[in-house]
């Protein structure tokens, strides 16, 4: 999958392409992995994102857990697809959604 | 005329036939036909003539000579004593005419005065004239003789003495006898011993006035005729001249007006037929011709020339019509191609429906034909069939044909019954129908949901009909009167229930009526029979069937009539029977998710469904998928099944995913807690979770030893 990544100091913007979902999650994971050293405000535009699976949102846990501890991550552009899951998985309370 | 035609001649004989060489013959012969006939007639003439000429002079030398000899001479005496010695004379002396004896009579007579002056009187007048002889002689009327008196012959052997007689014809001597004198005394007669002689002549009298005897002069007509030789051999000459320079004249005169001229036709008869062959066009060689003789040749090469022009305009009208025909020739395949168009014919014809299967077949027989088929879905639940055949073959039947379809499918949709429809259309036609065409119908409209089929027939053959647990019979329906047949037809409208399963087969008369070299029907049992053969086949199956033992039938027979049929198969809403369904089967890898997406995708595009839903779809796929594909073969590997089905009325498609491997039922896990705060949060169940919340049906069965999870989704 596509992934556009945007660093500035330690502000890190992630923008997946296509689908998050079991074949992609891994590739999407090991992106935030690589890229999240001193990263303390992760952005995800999920702007070209079509939807998720709970690959993804395994994902998305890891990665706000990991933020809890060191700064912050905020989710925004989330479609309707997404943004249904993510109130079903009650992960709209989890997520800093904007 | 000649025995062979002037093509098979040689040069020769075309000279001899030639119209020249003819018009020679013919002018010569006419000449001396004509010539001979006038020189019989000019020879006679001239003959008569100088036969008249000769005869009058011999009468009046004799005349003149008997005149004188009366002044000078009685010669009564001589002749009295001559007749008396030659009557006293006894009938054998007589006949010793010429003999000394005989003459020994008559010999002192040769001394008398009277006989020496009388023949020397003839000598001087014969010597005058042209006469032959010129004597003095008496007739004997009972011995038919004429005696002789006087003869002044000098010659011994010629010389008639006194008393010599001879014979002559009774006609002689009546004529001098009686002569009443008048006119000419003659007569013309042929002697042994001068030939052809005219003896003329008169009777001289005595001193008393009696008549005692004849001066007689004789003409030879054997020296006329010798004069007419010689005149014979000149108009001979002259004839023969004249002749060949007539003929001659003639036949140039015949050249040049005649036989020119038509050599000159011939050769442009010739140089037409040479450029026709050759494929020229604007050919005007009679045209050109020029033939200015006014007479029947000029005719005939003006007519030539029409003729000429005529076939050239003949010609070009000849190609506009070829031209045309093939035109319309053009048009009329494009018309049968227009009308197989118009029948619906891809098949299948509504994939999307699994509650029941149509096919349907037209193979015309020559030319474009009148039956045709026709269904549609009048709406969800109502499927129309027509059969139909219209009278009469041609673009005259296609066109009642289209008619006739547009108005059933018309009255059809607007949700009338089949009774209703089939007198509608009946009356629509009848409104207008000048050519008193006609078509016969069978209209049903079966309820899908039911079962339930409503139908009329117009004038049509029975349709025939097997129910799941029976064969193929015929239906004895009520028959209407035929379309267009008469105004305000009533028509019987009938229900059959039809069971899931039922197969429905409409045909035309072309099936039942197909006829084999001897004649013999195809017919409705032959027709019952193969489809009983194939009554557990599918329409298309079953119809292919008929077309096979049909043609089988017919063999090399030519065919008249087309062979339309249909068959509809009905199914109904039966799970069992659920026809729309695809399925695939492929390993069970994560890395084959996106081929199983694509292939339901595939499906949903299909069936226009809302991208949310497939959103939501795509997603089940990936968690229930991606199960299998993580778990249930694990640490193996096995295949998984994809099966998709669609169902109708709601419009749903139902998803199962079926494997083989370990039993796990992933719906009897407890529902995730989504209040839960994002460090309490484990990472697993939320898939499942995620795809019962969304999807608007979860089940799952384990059954022969699959695992078989099966979602639903309204769409």
């Amino acid at each position: 999958m596509t992934i556009e990544k945007t660093k500035t100091g330690t502000a890190l913007t992630l923008a997946p392409e296509g689908r998050l979902d079991t074949v992609t999650a891994p590739e999407f994971e090991a992106a935030i992995a690589e890229n999240a050293e001193g990263v303390t405000e992760l952005s995800l535009d999920f702007a070209k994102l079509d939807y998720i699976s709970s690959a993804g949102l395994r994902v998305l846990l890891s990665a706000q857990k990991r933020m809890n501890a060191v700064g912050k991550m905020t989710v925004k552009n989330v479609n309707e697809t997404i943004a249904e899951i993510f109130e079903i998985t009650g992960f709209s309370d989890i997520l800093t959604i904007g | 005329m000649p025995e062979k035609s002037i093509r098979d001649m040689n040069r020769l004989e075309r000279q001899h036939y030639s119209l020249a060489a003819r018009t020679f013959r013919a002018t010569v012969m006419g000449a001396i036909l004509l010539g001979l006939a006038a020189l019989v007639f000019g020879l006679g003439l001239y003959a008569y003539a100088l036969g008249e000429q000769c005869v009058a002079e011999a009468f009046n030398l004799s005349r003149t000579t008997a005149a004188l000899m009366e002044q000078t001479v009685d010669v009564g005496p001589l002749a009295e004593e001559v007749i008396t010695r030659y009557r006293a004379l006894p009938e054998e002396r007589r006949q010793e005419m010429g003999t000394d004896a005989y003459r020994a009579a008559f010999a002192d007579i040769t001394e008398r005065e009277d006989y020496r002056y009388v023949r020397e009187f003839l000598a001087a007048f014969r010597e005058t004239s042209e006469v032959y002889d010129i004597y003095l002689a008496a007739y004997d009327r009972e011995n038919c003789a004429i005696v002789y008196i006087a003869d002044p012959e000098e010659d011994e052997a010629y010389v008639c003495l006194p008393g010599d007689w001879e014979s002559v014809p009774e006609r002689e001597v009546n004529k001098f006898l009686s002569w009443d004198g008048s006119g000419r005394l003659y007569d013309i007669g042929s002697t042994e011993k001068y030939g052809w002689l005219a003896t003329s002549g008169v009777p001289i009298k005595n001193a008393e006035g009696e008549e005692v005897a004849f001066v007689l002069a004789d003409v030879s007509l054997t020296s006329i005729a010798g004069r007419m030789k010689s005149f014979l051999l000149r108009y001979a000459i002259t004839m023969f001249v004249l002749v060949n320079l007539v003929a001659v004249f003639m036949t140039r005169h015949m050249k040049k007006t005649l036989v020119a001229p038509i050599n000159r036709i011939a050769e442009a008869a010739k140089e037409y037929i040479r450029d026709k062959q050759e494929g020229k066009t604007d050919i005007d060689h009679f045209s050109n011709l020029k033939i200015a003789t006014g007479d029947e040749v000029e005719n005939l090469a003006l007519l030539m020339a029409d003729m000429e022009k005529g076939l050239s305009d003949y010609e070009e009208n000849l190609t506009k019509i070829t031209a045309e025909k093939e035109r319309v020739g053009t048009e009329l395949a494009l018309a049968t191609r227009i009308q197989a168009d118009m029948l619906p014919n891809i098949f299948p014809a509504f994939p999307e429906r699994p509650d029941f299967d149509v096919y349907a077949s037209m193979t015309p027989a020559k030319e474009v034909g009148g039956d045709f088929y026709d269904f549609f879905l009048v709406d969800d639940e109502h499927l129309a069939l027509v059969m139909a055949d219209v009278s009469g073959k041609g673009v005259p039947a296609a066109l009642f044909m289209m008619i006739s379809k547009i108005l059933v499918q018309n009255y059809a949709m607007m949700g009338r019954s089949p009774k209703e429809v089939l007198e509608a259309v009946n009356a629509q036609i009848c409104a207008n129908n000048r050519e008193e065409m006609f078509v016969t119908v069978w209209f049903g409209i079966l309820d899908l949901t039911t079962g339930t089929l409503t139908a009329a027939n117009a004038g049509h053959e029975y349709p025939v009909l097997k129910q799941p647990d029976g064969d193929f019979e015929l239906i004895k329906d009520k028959h209407g009167f035929v379309i267009g047949g008469m105004e305000g037809a009533r028509y019987k409208e009938y229900e059959l229930k039809l069971d899931p399963g039922a197969k429905l087969f409409l045909y035309t008369d072309g099936v039942a009526e197909a006829t084999d070299s001897a004649d013999a029907l195809f017919g409705t049992a032959r027709m019952l029979e193969t489809l009983r053969a194939a009554q557990n086949e599918e329409p298309k199956e079953i119809l292919e069937a008929v077309d096979r033992a049909v043609a089988r039938f017919v063999g090399d027979a030519p065919q008249f009539d087309d062979l339309t049929m249909l068959c509809m198969h009905y199914i109904g809403k039966e799970p069992g029977n659920m026809k729309d369904t695809k399925e695939m089967t492929v390993e069970a890898t994560v890395e084959n998710i996106t081929a199983v997406t694509d292939f339901v995708n595939a499906e949903l595009e299909r069936l226009d469904c809302p991208l949310k839903a497939q959103m939501q779809i795509d997603v089940a796929i990936d968690e229930l998928f991606g199960n299998i594909a993580q778990y249930a073969y694990h640490p193996e590997t096995g295949s998984a099944t994809v099966r998709v089905e669609v169902e109708k009325e709601p419009l749903a498609v139902v998803i199962s995913f079926i494997d083989n491997g370990k039993p796990y039922d992933p719906l009897a896990a407890d529902d995730p807690d989504v209040t839960l705060s994002a460090e309490e949060r484990k990472a697993g169940g939320l898939g499942v979770f995620l795809v019962k919340k969304t999807m608007d049906a979860v089940s799952y069965e384990y059954k022969d030893g699959k695992n078989i999870l099966k979602i639903k989704k309204n769409i």
